[in-house]
């Protein structure tokens, strides 16, 4: 079985494929996203992952010509498309809601673009086959869309819309209506063909894992303006900012004040404790904001990840650098890791997540000394209230 | 078998149902159906077997023949029913054309906000009173009303407007009458196809007509069959939009009928006329069935992609 849909042009990976510059969305009074340059690469899977109302659909729309923006360029294979109509553009885009055409079968639905492009029966019949079997849904030809399950639905969007080999294929949240199981089947899928295909692949998505899992780079975006752009793993160890730092994972936000610094670590006062550290920058709290040397009585937000606490019964002392006293709340065991909700001083709460390891969780009411490593802390700037998706605490 | 005692089921939530059974309770239904229509649509057929005894007797049913259908079929009526079944038939067609664009425009380009606007300024003509706005197209076409005046000053015309009181008036009345009832199930229809499927369909490589010919227009088919059916019918029984307008040359069989029934006190020809309007009008609707989906077949048969190995 040879399976031949692939894009036809010869442009090495890796080669700015899609540049969106100084791009502008306004509604009425409503600023959707605030001059946003991008650059795709070619043969690159591409998240935009961000809450909703962040921008990243209306982005998503303008590349596949639904929206047209208000001031800006998109560049496909370095030609402006921001005059096309969406029926002219080399983009193709797969649905949240699928919308496949009720009143044609399958095999209708996705000889659909194929029929517009005016290409001749033959081939027609010929790729329509090769798409099916692209997705595993060969036996499926004549049935209506009626007749199929949601996912089954989902990879039938996904032939219909790589069957036109599109230079560049647009997914708005494909998988938001599929149930968990499903969802990871179809990030799999996904992952599966776009490394067979060599399509630029740009993905919207709300969903943090999802993103994760799929990327080769994600673009997180918060209110109109992209926060910051990165691999996974970058983004998730590195965070710019505040917002990505609370977005991407979990994160325990400490409100501190500088108390000292000297050559290469700050020491924060918090209200239930003294922590150091490794750092005398202050991250701002969005991408609109800059980085800036600590100065000393600056009101700021310390951020340590719930995985890097170490949690061990009062008295035992870990040696790490940070510290902090308090008793357990209540704790979840989550199979891997066991998840721990901590009071520290009144009323402030920590998570902490340790690896479960055969080891008995500690129960409700202990008194435990949280530890970390100094390296484990960042600094971002303060107004935690604006963040609506970090998760915030107090020690 | 499990022993235990359950609670017995309901059978069902309303005493009265349990108590009067369904039948009773789906009175108004049933009856609004018998006394309204079976009844009254039985008596025409059993009229038309009739006769008329006398001068004062409008019906006698004494003993029954088919003797009034050829009585019925005279040569004024059969070239008046051909007449009436092509006022139906263009009626229907202008109906279509022009509610077609109108239910696309209404669906599609006016903003929600104001389509309830749209809509009313469509209702309100249809829900004054049929025969008033009839007469308000008798004024405007007469030779000496508004309309004539100004095309003569103008110079459009050369003399009075000849339109009142033949056939042109009638078709002009009746795609006016039933105009309504071609553009709500096709507004409804159209707007039920959805911005997002034709986005679908842009993003796919359609552009306008196309998106309109090959996915709103196959959606909304279920709005053009129900709407062409809501406007046929009634049109090709209509005798107020005749009477008012058509005069002696522009008479529909609608007219005749009533004639049979209120004029001539010939229930039994009546019978017989209606019986033959009522036949033909279902014949029509079939053959147009027929038609609709030969060609839907058709289409799909040009459309569908042979994919060679019995699958598609």
């Amino acid at each position: 079985m040879t399976t031949t849909v692939t894009t036809e042009t010869t442009q090495p990976t890796g080669f700015d494929h899609l540049e969106i510059q100084g791009v502008k969305k306004v509604f009425g009074e409503n600023t959707a996203i605030e001059r946003l340059d991008l650059t795709v690469r070619k043969g690159e899977f591409l998240s935009l992952l961000g809450p909703s109302g962040c921008g990243k659909t209306t982005l998503l729309r303008m590349i596949a010509g639904f929206e047209t923006p208000t001031d800006g360029a998109i560049l496909l294979a370095g030609k402006d498309i921001v005059s096309l109509p969406p029926h002219r553009r080399p983009v193709n885009t797969v649905f949240q809601s699928y919308l496949l055409f009720p009143h044609m079968n399958i095999a209708d639905n996705i000889a659909y673009g194929l029929k517009q492009a005016k290409v001749p029966k033959p081939e027609i019949a010929q790729r329509v086959r090769e798409s099916l079997e692209l997705v595993q849904m060969e036996d499926f030809a004549g049935r209506r869309p009626e007749q199929l399950s949601g996912g089954q639905q989902q990879r039938i969007a996904l032939a219909r819309a790589l069957v036109n080999r599109p230079q560049v294929l647009l997914l708005d949240e494909p998988m938001s209506a599929l149930d968990r199981k499903l969802r990871e089947e179809m990030q799999l899928e996904l992952k599966r063909l776009h490394t067979k295909l060599d399509t630029t692949f740009v993905f919207v998505t709300h969903d943090q894992d999802e993103a994760l899992a799929m990327s080769d780079r994600i673009v997180v975006m918060y209110d109109g303006v992209i926060q910051q752009i990165g691999s996974g793993e970058d983004i998730y160890a590195n965070p710019h900012n505040g917002f990505v730092a609370g977005f991407i994972g979990k994160q325990n936000f400490i409100p501190a004040e500088v108390a000292a610094t000297d050559s290469t670590t700050a020491t924060l006062r918090t209200a239930n404790a003294v922590l150091t550290a490794p750092t005398l920058t202050l991250r701002p709290a969005t991408a609109a904001g800059e980085p800036r040397p600590l100065e000393i009585g600056d009101r700021v937000r310390a951020a340590i990840r719930p995985e890097r606490m170490h949690v061990a019964p009062a008295g035992e002392n870990s040696g790490e650098a940070n510290t902090a006293r308090g008793s357990v709340i209540s704790y979840s065991f989550l199979g891997d890791v066991i998840q721990y909700m901590i009071s520290v001083g009144d009323n402030d709460e920590i998570l902490a997540r340790v690896p479960a390891a055969g080891r008995e969780p500690i129960s409700a009411g202990t008194e435990v000394e949280l530890s970390w490593d100094v390296d484990a802390v960042a600094v971002y700037d303060g107004e935690p209230g604006a963040l609506g998706a970090a998760r915030e605490g107090g020690a | 078998m499990s022993t235990q005692t359950r609670p017995k089921q309901p059978r069902s939530k309303r005493p009265a149902t349990k108590f009067f059974g369904p039948a009773a309770m789906s009175f108004p239904t049933w009856a609004y159906a018998l006394f309204f229509f079976i009844i009254p649509l039985a008596l025409i057929v059993f009229y038309s077997f009739g006769y008329k005894p006398d001068q004062f007797t409008a019906i006698a049913t004494d003993h029954l023949s088919f003797d009034r259908y050829p009585e019925a079929m005279s040569a004024s009526f059969v070239s008046t029913f051909f007449a009436t079944l092509r006022i139906s038939l263009l009626g229907t067609l202008l109906c279509l054309l022009i509610a077609l664009p109108f239910a696309y425009w209404l669906a599609i380009k006016v903003a929600p906000a104001r389509r309830s606007l749209a809509l009313a300024l469509v209702m309100v003509p249809f829900w004054t009173n049929f025969l008033v706005r009839t007469l308000g197209w008798q004024i405007m076409l007469s030779p000496d009303g508004f309309l004539s005046n100004w095309m003569q000053s103008l110079g459009l015309l050369d003399g009075p407007l000849d339109i009142l009181y033949t056939r042109t008036a009638v078709q002009i009345g009746v795609v006016y009458n039933y105009l309504p009832l071609m553009i709500l199930p096709l507004f409804v229809a159209i707007d039920a196809s959805g911005k997002k499927l034709r986005e679908a369909s842009y993003d796919l490589g359609a552009g306008k007509v196309k998106t309109f010919l090959r996915v709103t227009l196959p959606m909304a088919m279920p709005g053009v069959v129900s709407g062409c059916l809501l406007v046929f019918i009634p049109l090709n029984g209509d005798y107020v939009t005749a009477t008012v307008l058509g005069g002696a040359s522009g008479s529909m069989v609608g007219q005749l009928i009533a004639n049979q029934f209120n004029t001539a006190q010939n229930w039994a020809v009546g019978a017989a006329m209606a019986m033959i309007l009522i036949i033909s009008t279902l014949v029509v609707v079939g053959v147009g069935f027929a038609l609709l989906k030969l060609g839907q077949t058709i289409t799909a048969r040009l459309n569908s992609v042979p994919l060679h190995d019995g699958r598609a």
